[in-house]
């Protein structure tokens, strides 16, 4: 069975991506900061195969943050370093989602044709495995 | 001593008080001596008295002694005048004894003096031989004097009219003086009033003409280049005239205007025709004489203004000073209407960008914050077509004969009917569903799940259509009144159901009533309160605090709402005012709500900033006017 950490702020769009991702098949783990994905992801270390974040959330110290993303997979791979991150973003911030990839994402997802996640997941799995 | 009652009465007529003195010692021990300082006084005093004798110095103010002598003789006939006089030159004494005297005592007066008076007072009679000639000589010496007395009337005559003259011109001078100082100062007045540089040069120009009569004025300003000196106002038709034609000149020698400028100097043609460097104007045919001030600020030449007269030598000293004190006033005023037409430029350079940006950044937050807000809706929607399939085909199962009646019958028939039309193969999903496992079967049919896929598409649609109501809310028309903010802000506050304690309200007691729209003002402070309560979602003991006061501008109250949240980043501060600009992602912000407030407050006439560092909270200030 596949776990995924799904981290976002927005909560109709973390509801509706966790029941796309359930009907794949997958395990769903969700959380609404950088804090609580952080909290979470070190309490279930072993079972989490991917994690998936959102570009703008609130960070760290709960203020809302262009980029906080980026801080939480710095944080993530910083725990366990072979999780591969996708980090979901809005099409408008698609060069910003790209720099992700240097920071160490597997790959970025533009926000909308969820099936596009799913079918995102199984490949860089896939590829993982 | 004798009686002086008896003693001869003498008149002695003489101006010198120390010559009267020695005569008063020398016979007042015989005779009373009556004195006269002045020939008209001494007339006045005979004519009273009829002394015995008169004595009269030949030289007296007013007239000669030989003049008194006739005048008394012709008063007093039988009274003896004798005439004492220092002329010792041919022919004294004979026109003295041809004026009229008995006798003649020469100057000084020595020691026979009182031998010489007893004897005239008995009767001594000089006699004078040849008396018709001397009697013309005499004649002839009143004439040249009264001649001299004409010329020396006509000479005061001539004087008191140059006084006059000279004061009239004086008075004349003082007054052009002081109207120059009043239009300076009407001019100085003006320039700090009228920043408006072409209307400050126009009113200058014409001030000076008309206070003046000068025939034309006219102000130059150098162009940017420093090669021209443009005309910017000029007076009356020829003025006009000139603007008309975009009139200028080559900032050189050749010009008076030119060489002001140059040299930094005024410039004056008292007679234009002797003036070279004079530039023959062909609007102005009737300047005789012609000046041209530089205007300076800082030592720099910022461009002249000229002045004409359509007569020769038109100008004093006095104008010269006062019209370049003018000039200097002017100067100052041009070079602060200058800095201020630069500074409006670049403030409205820094508006349109701010504004731009401020567009850029609403447009690129008005798409990321629509996206964000859609993106669930494709998702749901799926998902919802799916279950949609699964719990068609289970009802394309039920048997026409188990329909409870014919309504249902022709229900299921309808949906099976509609599912072919619709190239959607009924049976085919029942098989797939066949397939399936039990557990996630049931979670494909979750009527649950499917309500709350409607759920979210709907909501996401109702988040997306509120942006209309924050757009337009602010827009609406107002009702102003006279509110009390302790009140309203209570009132909101106590609505909000904010937990006990977190919320702390401090009024002035002093604070007026301001003068707004109550429902709209009261969704400014609701918004900012939600919004310090949502910004302290983390924070371990949150606080509001909301103060009322006057504000140091007493015409409004200003209304302070301080929480002690995480702070707004410096970098974020500009951008929270921005419509669809939201920090608060998934807590449902529309992003509307502090544009939406900024709004409202400057529509009112107030204002609204806010002061924040990250880690020591927030605090919105709002400045309302005061009901009047």
């Amino acid at each position: 069975m596949t776990t995924v950490l799904l981290v976002d702020d927005e909560k109709l769009i973390l509801r509706s991506l966790e029941k796309t991702l359930l009907r794949a098949g997958f395990d769903v783990i969700t959380a609404s900061d950088c804090k609580s994905g952080s909290e979470i992801f070190a309490q279930n270390l072993e079972t989490i195969n991917i994690a998936v974040l959102d570009l703008n959330m609130p960070s760290f110290d709960g203020t809302p943050k262009t980029g906080a993303g980026l801080d939480l997979l710095a944080d993530l791979k910083k725990q366990k370093s072979s999780v591969p991150v996708v980090i979901l973003t809005a099409y408008d911030e698609v060069t910003k989602a790209k720099e992700s990839v240097s920071g160490g994402a597997s790959a970025f997802f533009v926000k909308g044709r969820e099936q596009g996640l799913v079918e995102l997941i199984q490949k860089i799995l896939q590829v993982t495995e | 001593m004798s009686d002086p009652r008896k003693l001869p009465q003498i008149l002695y007529i003489e101006d010198s008080d120390e010559t009267r003195s020695l005569v008063r010692r020398l016979l007042s021990h015989k005779y009373v001596v009556l004195e006269a300082a002045d020939p008209l006084d001494g007339l006045q005093l005979a004519e009273e008295t009829h002394p015995s004798l008169i004595l009269v110095d030949q030289s007296l103010p007013h007239m000669t002694g030989s003049e008194a002598a006739t005048r008394l003789r012709k008063m007093l006939p039988n009274t003896p005048i004798v005439i004492i006089s220092a002329d010792l030159s041919t022919g004294a004494r004979e026109r003295a004894l041809a004026a009229g005297a008995v006798g003649f005592i020469t100057k000084p007066i020595d020691d026979d003096f009182v031998e010489q008076v007893d004897a005239y007072l008995n009767g001594k009679v000089e006699i004078l031989e040849d008396a018709e000639k001397h009697l013309q000589a005499y004649q002839q010496e009143l004439v040249e004097r009264l001649e001299g007395n004409i010329r020396q009337l006509s000479n005061t005559v001539a004087k008191n009219k140059h006084l006059l003259q000279q004061n009239e011109r004086m008075f004349s001078m003082l007054e052009r003086r002081h109207k120059l100082l009043e239009t300076a100062a009407r001019v100085g007045q003006m320039a700090t009033s009228i920043l408006d540089l072409d209307e400050l040069l126009k009113h200058t120009a014409n001030i000076i003409c008309s206070e003046f009569s000068f025939y034309y004025s006219g102000i130059f300003l150098v162009s940017e280049d420093g090669q021209w000196a443009i005309l910017r106002a000029g007076y009356a038709l020829a003025g006009r005239k000139m603007m008309a034609e975009n009139y200028r000149l080559h900032v050189d020698e050749k010009s008076m205007i030119g060489n002001s400028i140059i040299q930094q100097q005024a410039k004056i043609a008292l007679d234009v025709a002797g003036e070279e460097s004079r530039f023959k104007n062909p609007f102005l045919p009737n300047t005789r004489s012609e000046m041209a001030l530089p205007l300076i600020v800082q030592s720099h030449a910022l461009g002249a203004l000229t002045v004409q007269s359509a007569q020769l030598n038109a100008f004093t000293e006095e104008d010269i000073t006062s019209l370049q004190a003018m000039a200097d006033q002017i100067a100052i005023a041009i070079n602060n209407a200058q800095l201020m037409f630069k500074l409006e430029v670049a403030t409205s350079e820094l508006v349109r960008t701010k504004t731009f940006e401020a567009i850029a950044t609403a447009t690129g937050e008005a798409i990321h914050w629509v996206g964000n807000k859609a993106a669930p809706i494709p998702g749901s929607v799926r998902r919802v077509r799916e279950d949609l399939l699964y719990i068609l085909a289970l009802a394309a199962q039920l048997n026409e004969s188990d329909a409870k009646n014919e309504s249902l019958a022709a229900a299921v028939q309808t949906v099976r009917e509609e599912a072919e039309a619709q190239g959607i193969d009924l049976k085919q999903v029942l098989v797939e569903m066949s397939a399936m496992k039990k557990n996630r079967l049931q979670a494909l049919v979750s009527v649950e799940s499917l309500m709350e896929d409607l759920d979210i598409a709907e909501n996401s649609a109702v988040t997306i259509l509120s942006i209309k109501e924050g757009l337009i809310g602010p827009a609406r028309q107002r009702n102003d009144s006279s509110v009390s903010l302790s009140e309203m802000i209570t009132n909101t506050v106590a609505s909000m159901g904010l937990p006990d304690g977190v919320v702390e309200l401090e009024w002035a007691n002093d604070m007026p009533n301001v003068f707004v729209d109550a429902r709209q003002v009261e969704q400014v402070f609701n918004n900012l309160i939600k919004n310090s309560w949502e910004a302290m979602g983390q924070t371990s003991s949150p606080k509001i605090f909301v103060k009322g006061v006057r504000d140091a501008n007493p015409n409004f109250v200003l209304v302070t709402v301080k929480d002690t949240g995480p702070g707004i980043p410096k970098e974020i501060q500009e951008k929270i005012w921005v419509s669809f600009f939201t920090t608060k992602g998934g807590s449902g912000g529309t992003g509307l709500g502090l544009s939406s407030v900024m709004q409202i407050v400057n529509q009112h006439g107030g204002s609204i900033s806010l002061e924040s560092e990250v880690g020591k909270g927030a605090m919105f200030l709002v400045r309302l006017p005061v009901v009047k």
